[in-house]
């Protein structure tokens, strides 16, 4: 398998973005993987969205990776995946709302507000998504520490 | 006249998700939408990190009933793209013949559904009838009607035999006589016109702009279909057709979700014809290595997509999935929404709710009607909504 169109969309990605790539790697034929800071996030994934006409979020992906929490927008660019990444910290879960470069990034969002507990700066309505309205407002399901009790059987 | 608020759901109005709807109508005419979802988080991605990747599986097809085979192979490509493993050319072909199956009657489940809503039961009677041929091609291949249980990590749990490939192809060719026929059917049938022409419209424009996906995208106008943009399991080789409609409503919906069952027809038996010998799984180590992957699947209702990161145990460390019904509401809240000479009425919600394709699960609907200035309220069952609606009309 050649990677080559891929290999290629990164090194444009470096060219346009310059030091605000802190990584960018191929994961697999049509999908790759571009990590910048938290405070460019906003800026490149709008200069790479105008610069390919990209207009499709597929949806964002929260992680929590310990110390910070990951958040990661999956956009569609001619067939090929490119999944940004920015680490923001856990205790002060802050990035940008990406809902004007992308309208329909705005379920996707309040779904990570909702279960990770990241505010997007800007966002229209960050109203809870899928948590019920009694849920506990700074508890956040998807952070490490957060622990499922099992259910102890009934003897 | 003061406006209503009329709440639909969240026992669910349409499939999958039950969700909860809130109509602000000015008589029979809806103002603006406002949509609640979260009634059915069970906590899927939380659960899949205290699993193995096997015990995932199994979690993992529970997402959805009648999409199951879409989120299964997503899964477990992405496992597989973990590991940087191929598997078998036999398995992708086995993986992609369930697949079409699955959209076939996914596809065929749905044409009966949006006749049911607009009152024309008839073609839900045939359709479901039909349908059955379908279900049982399935069980006789995986064992099971509904969840097939046939994929696993490496590739599939069962190979096909060569008297079952006769017993699919004889099936094939009924179910395609029977889908032209509903083609005709939808494209000509007054009861179905009338019902479905210039209702819920979505422009080209607005499906880009609220990231639409599946046959709603397709429907307008735009041509985008994982299986070609981003090929897996065997649809590099496959040749198929993306359908498109550019009508941008209702009509469109369904004249692609029509052509699509025959588009998958074909593609079933395009496997049958090519599908090489050999093995049809690979063993794989139980723990991946480090990394992450995305992995993209057309489910029947759109772009699936799943996200992992291994951490280097047995368990994910994130198991993220999008399914495509909530990339639709936005979209869906689009098309209830009136702008210039377009109306959307009361009755034309239960058609519009189905028109994304939301799982159903076929539950029980009260819909609760307020009216503020009067301190007024009353509840209408989904029946009774739906009578109100065919009496409307």
């Amino acid at each position: 398998m050649s990677l080559n169109k891929e290999e290629k969309l990164v090194s444009e990605i470096r060219e346009l973005l310059g030091d605000r790539v802190l990584d960018a790697k191929v994961q697999r034929l049509r999908s790759i993987f571009v990590t910048v800071r938290a405070q460019d996030y906003k800026e490149s994934i709008r200069e790479v969205a105008e610069k390919y006409g990209i207009t499709h979020v597929s949806t964002i992906t929260g992680a929590d990776s310990g110390q910070t929490i990951d958040v990661m927008p999956h956009l569609s660019c001619a067939g090929v995946k490119i999944t940004f990444k920015a680490a923001i910290p856990k205790t002060f879960a802050e990035i940008e709302t990406l809902t004007d470069v992308f309208p329909g990034a705005v379920m996707y969002e309040r779904e990570v507000h909702d279960l990770l507990g990241v505010k997007f700066k800007g966002h229209p309505n960050l109203a809870r998504l899928v948590l019920s309205d009694d849920w506990p407002g700074d508890v956040y399901p998807l952070r490490k520490e957060y622990k499922v009790v099992r259910p102890e059987p009934i003897r | 006249m003061p406006e209503f608020s009329v709440i639909v759901g969240p026992q669910h109005p349409a499939l999958k998700e039950p969700e909860s709807f809130t109509f602000w109508v000015d008589g029979d005419d809806v103002v603006r939408t406002e949509v609640r979802i979260g009634y059915a988080h069970r906590g899927i991605e939380k659960a899949a990190e205290s699993r193995t990747y096997i015990q995932n599986i199994p979690l993992i097809e529970r997402i959805c009933g009648i999409c199951n085979v879409a989120h299964t192979i997503c899964y477990t490509q992405n496992v597989e793209y973990l590991y940087g493993r191929e598997i078998p050319r036999r398995a992708e072909f086995i993986r992609t013949i369930i697949e079409e199956l699955n959209r076939i009657h996914s596809h065929l489940l749905w044409i009966g559904i949006a006749g049911h809503e607009i009152g024309f039961d008839t073609l839900l009677m045939y359709v479901w009838r039909d349908r059955e041929v379908v279900m049982d091609l399935i069980e006789d291949m995986t064992g099971n009607r509904v969840s097939t249980a046939l994929m696993t990590i490496g590739g599939v749990t069962r190979d096909i035999s060569p008297e079952l490939v006769t017993k699919l192809r004889k099936g094939l060719d009924l179910l395609e006589e029977r889908t032209k026929y509903y083609e005709k059917v939808v494209s000509r049938e007054s009861t179905v016109l009338s019902r479905v022409k210039g209702i819920g419209i979505l422009t080209r424009e607005e499906a880009i702009k609220h990231c639409a996906v599946g046959p709603t995208l397709r429907a307008s106008g735009v041509k985008s279909d994982v299986r070609a943009e981003d090929a897996y399991a065997a649809h590099d080789e496959v040749p198929f057709e993306v359908i498109t409609s550019d009508t941008c409503d209702l009509f469109g919906r369904v004249v692609v979700r029509v052509y699509e069952t025959i588009e998958a027809i074909r593609q079933v038996r395009y496997c049958l014809d090519h599908i090489p010998s050999g093995p049809v799984r690979i063993r794989l180590p139980n723990t991946p290595p480090r990394g992450e992957s995305v992995s993209r699947v057309e489910a029947p209702r759109g772009e699936d997509i799943h996200y992992v990161r291994s951490d280097g145990t047995d368990r994910p460390a994130r198991y993220k999935v999008r399914a495509p019904t909530l990339g639709n509401l936005a979209a869906l809240v689009e098309m209830l929404t009136p702008k210039g000479d377009y109306r959307v009425r009361v009755a034309d919600i239960p058609i519009v709710l189905a028109g994304i394709d939301p799982c159903m699960c076929c539950m029980d609907r009260t819909a609760r009607f307020i009216e503020p200035s009067k301190d007024r309220e009353w509840v209408w069952t989904w029946n009774q909504l739906k009578k109100y609606a065919k009496a409307r009309r």
